[in-house]
């Protein structure tokens, strides 16, 4: 190789061109792969989406995660829970709270829809979808308030038990309120943010009444 | 005359090698994909198993009402996110853009893939997406006659998860070779769901050359 040795560019030709490389142009096989991922990967990216909701409820500022990537699993989650810690828990039987823990389903579903239809009525610009998906994951605050009164109340259920409750209760229902608002009421013209966050004020307090008010048989 | 050897020789075949052993296999197949059509039924069906004999499995409502949505949602997620695909090679989706606004796309994939889907596939897919919600129906109307109504949030809930997917699949089927599908899914913007835009961008590419009618 000592030809090459002395191989070089002179200093002021400038050395250009061109690489092409081809994007995006998958073959069918390798298409097939990507549609045909392993369900598992599939199922682990939906479940961190979901988890990354529940860290915004949390925290609320405005996230285009909650806003844009929406899905229900949370809220149905968080709905079951709910409904299953407000019933009685008691042993199986015919009459085991069937009627209460559809009720908390219904009230919470149908809450949400009239809430979502209300704020599209007065000239909302978020989605049906998108709304619903937020009122759902802010119901994640009260769903621990639940927790901490059954535990409170497995301690016992006096005064103090109530006073503790009620103090827990309310600032998660506050928070709550806020955090939905947040996502919520930016998306309404300015004069209409009350008539929007009347109703979701109403709504929690709904389910934080059922909350406070729970006493295990 | 010709003797009849030539005859036999002229006309007879010759194998040729179209592939593997395994492709060929494939291709034969009538079911290329036995998992997704498993699991396409399976949540369906065990939802209305259980709806119908919940009395024997547990005395418990909640416990029935659980399982049964829990079934309901898995078959929700399984049928529009992967035997649709996998099946029938379509896809719906909702996606919201950077102005808030929400798009419904239907995609319909058109060039057929190594390993497309067969007829009969295709045929269970179809008949376990329509006769499933009108079971679920049927449900509906028994159980507000004969006034067992804590199942009613539980039956329309079914019929609602289960009519949405035959809404999306029936639009897809017959709106996919539309250009508002192909203009909308040239939006796509979002940077944080890179997967789900590769496979996307993918699909978009498939269909192009299936259109130009290039390799």
């Amino acid at each position: 190789f000592a030809g090459l040795a002395d191989v070089s560019i002179a200093e002021d030709i400038p050395v250009e061109g061109e690489i092409t490389i081809p994007v995006g142009s998958h073959s069918p096989d390798e298409d097939y792969s990507t549609l045909d991922e392993p369900v598992r990967d599939t199922i682990v990216r939906d479940l961190k989406a979901v988890g990354k909701k529940f860290v915004h409820v949390m925290y609320p500022k405005k996230s285009s995660a909650l806003l844009r990537d929406w899905d229900l699993w949370g809220p149905l989650v968080l709905c079951v829970s709910l409904a299953l810690m407000l019933q009685g828990g008691s042993a199986d039987s015919k009459e085991d709270g069937g009627p209460q823990f559809a009720e908390v389903f219904v009230i919470i579903w149908f809450g949400a829809v009239v809430i979502t239809l209300n704020s599209k009525l007065l000239g909302g610009t978020i989605s049906f979808f998108q709304s619903l998906c937020v009122l759902g994951y802010c119901v994640l605050p009260l769903t621990v308030a639940m927790l901490v009164c059954r535990l409170v109340l497995l301690a016992g259920s006096g005064t103090v038990s109530f006073i503790i409750r009620l103090i827990v209760v309310v600032a998660m229902f506050g928070w709550s309120t806020l955090a939905s608002t947040a996502f919520l009421a930016d998306s309404q013209p300015p004069n209409r943010k009350a008539l929007v966050v009347y109703p979701i004020f109403l709504f929690y307090f709904v389910i934080s009444w059922m909350i406070l008010t729970f006493t295990p048989q | 005359g010709s003797p009849p050897q030539a005859l036999v020789d002229d006309t007879e075949d010759v194998s040729l090698d179209f592939g593997s052993e395994e492709e060929l296999a494939l291709r034969k197949a009538k079911i290329r994909h036995p998992l997704a059509t498993f699991f396409h039924l399976f949540f369906r069906v065990s939802a209305i198993i259980t709806y119908l004999f919940c009395d024997w499995f547990s005395n418990s409502f909640v416990a029935c009402f659980v399982t049964i949505l829990l079934l309901l949602s898995f078959d929700f997620w399984s049928v529009k996110n992967v035997t649709g695909r996998l099946l029938v090679g379509l896809h719906w989706w909702n996606q919201i853009d950077e102005d808030g606004k929400s798009h419904w796309v239907f995609e319909a994939r058109r060039v057929p893939t190594r390993a497309a889907s067969t007829e009969a596939e295709a045929r269970i897919f179809w008949l376990g997406l329509i006769i499933c919600p009108v079971i679920w129906t049927v449900f509906f109307f028994s159980t507000l006659f004969s006034l067992k109504l804590k199942w009613l949030a539980l039956v329309i809930a079914g019929i609602s998860l289960q009519a949405a997917n035959l809404y999306g699949y029936i639009y897809c089927k017959l709106g996919g070779h539309k250009s508002t599908s192909r203009a909308t899914s040239g939006f796509f913007v979002t940077a944080d769901v890179p997967k789900r835009q590769a496979r996307r961008t993918a699909e978009d590419h498939t269909e192009e050359r299936g259109k130009t009618g290039t390799r």
